[in-house]
């Protein structure tokens, strides 16, 4: 933990959040826990079939039914939406073709959920089956049936990028290493399913409560489906049982919920079941990636060429950008000067992937840093050492153009070194066991907003009136990661005053300025910097206004422990209350702004694509992961991840480990045991049970240690925390797998059946030819 | 996903219970719910009648004497046998066991008598009635074929249940209670290895108790079980050996039972035979090992595959084996 305050009162020091007691106790209010007089429950008619021509939509008998309030199909909301302005190809209801197994057909509001359920069923739908495409290197084939008559080859998008000389990289090389990747897909698996009540006002307005990340794009979006203005329409994030990316674009109960509110004039909530969850999905897609990296002997990294294949599922959702990200997240970890980069996100059958934690960078991270672990072997070199020799020199301009400001991997790489007792590990455990390590980054938010404009990306209020209260209005949406609690802490040290003094109000399109959302991790480095120069506003006024009174310079005056003192003349200072009075006397209104939005210098490159990957500032993660594997059964247990997370400055120490380890816990699910199983486009595992997120007993221990790099743009240096440390914990145990065992497991979950079928092969090509060949083994035949 | 509408019973005695279930044809019974009530949010079952004996207090005895050996009321929850200390003493397979089923709140509510007439499960068949409508269901619910083995007429749905295979190793006998009396049945001979129809339990009969002879006490025995969670998860298999041994390390009497490779819980035949009478060795224990794989026929009814659960039922026989015999454990 980070001792170090820098003359800090809060910043710096561990807080418990703001949320936290409403949490622990019950008390708080998510979206399923409101109810209002008079709320219809909605239920949603999902599709059947993966492919399917919809010839007819029969709701009558459904609509004849008692406690039946109203119906809806595609016919009563016609206008596309999506995330991303190149890709509105969704509808409240299906128009025409059914896309994937739990599209959205229709939907009912009924006044119990009984009847709703009930009602489901006498809807009567006629369907066309369609062959399905549910393979992406197969879809990528198609001449005919495509899935989006728009795209062709069903190719929602592809970019091809080169920087440097790759071909001239590969000649330099002494070592070049070409393997075959595969990520299973999973799901952000939220404790809160999504919930939105959408509440009709006497006054045809509407009010829409929604566990959502982003509500600004939400307000956005239910205005173009319901064809209202914004302004006749309030969006209010209630409390959120966890985002990590599948509350981040526009849900389809979010839209259904507010069609039916339109039609029926009442209000209606939808609460999505485990397995509806996982029919809207938006998680992390199947990844396939075909990796060169080349390397000299000392361990220079001289270039890379990734293809990299990704199943986006029926509709684009946040698709472009999860391609471009896997593009551009191979720079500003390392000093690599050629890069060759060949992105495709194709179509199938299947629920729409999107934005899930590490977005873009997470499975092709998992690549690079194994093939670099394997790559080092080959040199005979150390892989920790590898690393050392391809750091980058900060500040910087990486070769696809991102700034890099601050750069805290060497520290992060040094810290795991001396904590996990590298040196004394490394092939040096007996067999069985290992450590392998890893690294990864993230960034700060996206320096370019989804929708272009020059307007700032965040805005913050602050009012202070008689009371002496200080109100924080704020639209970024606190997720579970510490939002809220961040802001109160910069408000609170700039202003001298204690944290309880501070109230926040977030995230309600009615009362607080706009935030764009909590996606990339941009919240604490954009709403942290928007707030910290609302407060700084807010305590100049106040500082203005004593200062006149005691007829001082401005600049002699601090706020400081509940008070605007004098610097040099104790005399001249009035507690927080005495000094609101003053500004008040003196401004009539004590009001407050700030904004903002990332340096054009931070915008990144020209060239198509250049949008997704620029951010303010990159945080960075080394990880080292010790393993235990059984060769017998092919079972991993995981003993220990020491992982070191560079986060700028840790504004509250606490949330920050949180973060961390909530990062590694992730990482540890998707590396051993989470994957959504298809088979045919039909999801064999949508619940809890099946889907195995790991519990408590089965995580590891982890050891977290903060590096500060103080980013000089970020609040009070901070950059992100709560993505970047995901990405290293994958191939970090992979890593360690090889090390403990002699296998390399290219294909994720690594689960016991292919350690064994790689263990097989290995001692039968030792065998057959007595080489000490680590032969790789079959992927694992997914059931798709 | 909300519940199908029905009507609670609540008899005052395990006759009381037993004249509901006879009078209503479309009865179920309901204890601990861990298992009924998920199934009906799924419409697994649409009874219109439950009849909820948990608070019968009748059923929620243990008791061990030396004479009757030990009995166990139906409605006991597991987490009151893993908290009997001498229970756990005289019968350690039944501890490792039912330590493993599900996790601490589902043992919490879960009784013994639901663990032991467990519904048998399937990935295609424990899904949502959307999901299951959406394909036309199976042999065991709203179809006519099985997913499992197409073209089969036989329903693969597997056995599930952890306890099962530890009483099987015990030589447990239940107590069940119907119109005309109680009356005794064999535990082996409770499963009917059919996934459609899972145990020989009539409807207008209740499962009252299960009892376990006094010499089986203080046997050795261990249960190992597959699964990818420790902390919550449905076994993909599962393997008990009890051990009766003498001073001088030989095995006087064994058995072996598997879970969740096959319909039923069943017991490995040949290992008493193969295992009596003999002294300790590893290649004994793997001879044993490999015959346990005969007794399990796993299908793809979960998330695992066939071939890896079958090659962890060797392991797994021939580590309990040495854990049991060899190394003593579980021994009082």
């Amino acid at each position: 933990m980070a001792k170090n305050t820098n003359g800090y009162n809060i910043i710096g020091k561990p807080m418990a959040m703001t949320d936290a007691c409403a949490k622990v106790t019950g008390l708080g209010k998510y979206a399923d826990d409101l109810s209002v007089p008079g709320m219809l429950i909605g239920k949603i008619l999902h599709s059947p079939y993966a492919h399917a021509r919809i010839r007819s939509i029969d709701t009558s008998q459904a609509d004849a039914l008692a406690g039946v309030k109203v119906t809806a199909t595609g016919e009563d909301a016609r206008n596309p939406y999506g995330i991303l302005p190149i890709g509105h190809d969704e509808r409240a209801f299906a128009l025409g073709k059914a896309l994937y197994i739990g599209d959205n057909i229709a939907a009912v509001a009924a006044t119990t959920p009984e009847i709703a359920e009930q009602a489901l069923d006498m809807i009567r739908v006629d369907y066309e089956q369609l062959p399905g495409w549910f393979d992406p290197e197969e879809s990528m084939k198609a001449a005919s049936n495509c899935i989006n008559e728009e795209r062709p080859q069903n190719i929602e998008k592809e970019y091809h990028h080169v920087f440097g000389d790759p071909g001239k990289g590969f000649g330099e090389a002494d070592f070049v290493a070409k393997e075959r990747y595969y990520a299973g897909e999973v799901n952000q698996a939220a404790m809160e399913p999504h919930a939105t009540l959408a509440v009709w006002e006497p006054d045809d307005r509407l009010t829409v409560h929604s566990s959502t990340q982003v509500p600004f794009y939400l307000h956005r979006t239910i205005a173009a489906v319901c064809e209202m203005p914004m302004s006749q329409i309030r969006v209010i994030k209630p409390l959120i049982g966890g985002g990590f990316g599948g509350k981040s674009e526009i849900i389809p109960l979010e839209v259904a919920a507010c069609v039916l509110a339109k039609k029926s004039r009442k209000p209606v909530k939808i609460t999505y079941t485990r397995e509806e969850v996982f029919l809207a999905h938006r998680g992390r897609p199947i990844t396939i990636v075909y990796l060169k990296v080349g390397m000299t002997g000392t361990g220079k990294i001289t270039a890379v060429q990734a293809r990299v294949i990704q199943d986006g599922g029926a509709y684009c959702g946040y698709g472009p950008v999860t391609v471009l990200y896997s593009g551009a997240l191979l720079g500003a970890i390392y000093d690599i000067a050629n890069v060759q980069y060949d992105g495709f996100r194709v179509l199938t059958n299947k629920p729409a992937c999107g934005a899930m934690r590490g977005h873009g960078t997470v499975n092709v991270r998992f690549a690079f840093e194994s093939i670099l672990d394997h790559l080092a072997h080959q040199a005979g070199l150390d892989p920790l050492e590898v690393r050392r020799r391809n750091l980058l020199k900060a500040p910087c301009i990486t070769a696809n153009s991102l700034r890099v400001t601050s750069y805290g991997l060497p520290e992060c790489i040094e810290k795991v070194f001396e904590r996990s007792g590298w040196a004394e590990k490394k092939g040096k455990l007996p067999y069985g066991k290992g450590v392998g390590m890893a690294c990864s980054h993230y960034v700060s938010g996206a320096a370019n907003p989804i929708i272009r404009s020059n307007m700032p990306h965040t805005t913050v209020h602050i009012k202070i009136d008689r009371d002496a209260a200080v109100t924080v209005y704020t639209g970024a949406s606190e997720i579970g990661q510490g939002s809220d609690t961040m802001q109160v802490q910069i408000a609170a040290e700039v202003l001298g005053v204690t944290a309880d003094r501070i109230k926040l109000v977030a995230a309600d399109t009615e009362l607080t300025p706009i935030d764009l959302g909590s996606y990339s991790s941009r919240v604490t480095f954009m709403a942290g910097n928007a707030c910290l120069n609302a407060a700084k506003d807010m305590r100049d006024q106040i500082i203005a206004a004593v200062a006149k009174k005691f007829g001082c310079a401005a600049d002699d005056f601090e706020a400081k422990n509940g008070c605007i003192s004098h610097k040099g003349d104790a005399g001249k200072s009035l507690s927080f209350d005495e000094a609101v009075a003053v500004a008040l006397e003196f401004h009539g209104a004590l009001i407050a702004r700030g904004t903002y939005a990332p340096p054009e210098t931070a915008r990144g490159g020209k060239f198509k694509g250049a949008g997704v990957g620029p951010s303010p500032a990159y945080s960075y993660s080394a990880q080292v992961a010790e393993v235990t594997v059984d060769p017998e059964t092919g079972h991993v247990r995981v003993d220990k991840v020491v992982a070191a997370h560079d986060c700028g400055k840790a504004l509250n120490p606490l949330t920050v480990e949180g973060q961390i380890e909530g990062s590694v816990y992730m990482g540890f699910g998707q590396a051993l045991q989470e994957d959504m199983i298809w088979k045919d486009g039909r999801l064999m595992n949508p619940s809890l049970l099946e889907y195995r997120i790991p519990a408590t007993k089965e995580n590891p221990e982890i050891e977290s240690i903060i590096v500060e790099s103080i980013d000089p743009e970020g609040p009070f240096g901070a950059k992100e925390a709560g993505e970047g440390s995901l990405a290293a914990t994958i191939p970090a145990i992979a890593n360690a797998i090889f090390d403990a065992v002699g296998v390399r497991i290219n294909s994720i979950p690594i689960t016991p059946e292919k350690i064994l079928d790689a263990l097989r092969e290995k001692q039968k090509s030792a065998a057959g030819n007595g080489a000490n060949t680590s032969k790789k083994p079959q992927m694992a035949r997914n059931y798709r | 996903m909300t519940l199908p509408a029905f009507r609670v019973l609540q008899p005052r005695s395990v006759a009381d219970a037993v004249s509901m279930l006879d009078q209503h044809s479309d009865a179920m019974v309901i204890a601990g719910g861990t298992d009924v009530i998920p199934n009906l949010q799924m419409r697994l079952f649409t009874p219109r009648v439950l009849v909820d004996v948990k608070p019968l207090r009748e059923l929620a005895a243990v008791e061990f004497s030396p004479r009757h050996g030990l009995r166990i009321g139906a409605t006991t929850t597991l987490t009151h046998i893993l908290e009997t200390p001498w229970l756990s003493e005289k019968f350690s397979v039944l501890a490792s066991a039912i330590g493993t089923v599900a996790g601490p709140l589902q043992r919490n509510m879960g009784t013994i008598g639901g663990n032991l007439c467990l519904e048998t499960r399937c990935r295609w068949y424990n899904q949502s009635h959307f999901w299951r409508q959406s394909l036309g269901g199976c042999l065991k619910k709203d179809g006519d074929i099985c997913h499992v083995a197409p073209g089969g007429k036989f329903c693969w749905a597997t056995w599930s249940g952890d306890s099962a295979p530890a009483f099987l190793t015990l030589d447990a006998e239940l107590e069940v209670a119907g119109p005309s009396g109680t009356r005794r049945v064999p535990l082996r001979e409770f499963y009917k290895n059919d996934g459609m129809d899972r145990i020989a339990l009539g409807r207008n009969e209740l499962l009252t108790a299960v009892r376990v002879p006094a010499h089986m006490a203080r046997r050795r025995g261990v249960y190992h079980k597959l699964r990818v969670r420790d902390s919550i998860d449905y076994p993909l298999a599962g393997v008990a050996v009890t051990m009766d041994v003498d001073a001088g390390g030989i095995c006087r009497d064994a058995r072996i039972a598997l879970s969740a490779v096959n319909p039923a819980p069943v017991l490995v035949k040949e290992a008493s035979e193969s295992l009596a009478g003999r002294k300790w060795s590893l290649e004994l224990a793997e001879r044993v090992a490999h015959a346990a794989i005969q007794t399990g026929k796993p299908l793809t009814t979960s998330g695992s595959t066939p071939v890896y659960r079958r090659d962890m039922v060797r392991v797994f026989t021939r580590r309990a084996l040495e854990e049991t015999w060899k190394n003593g454990r579980g021994s009082a």
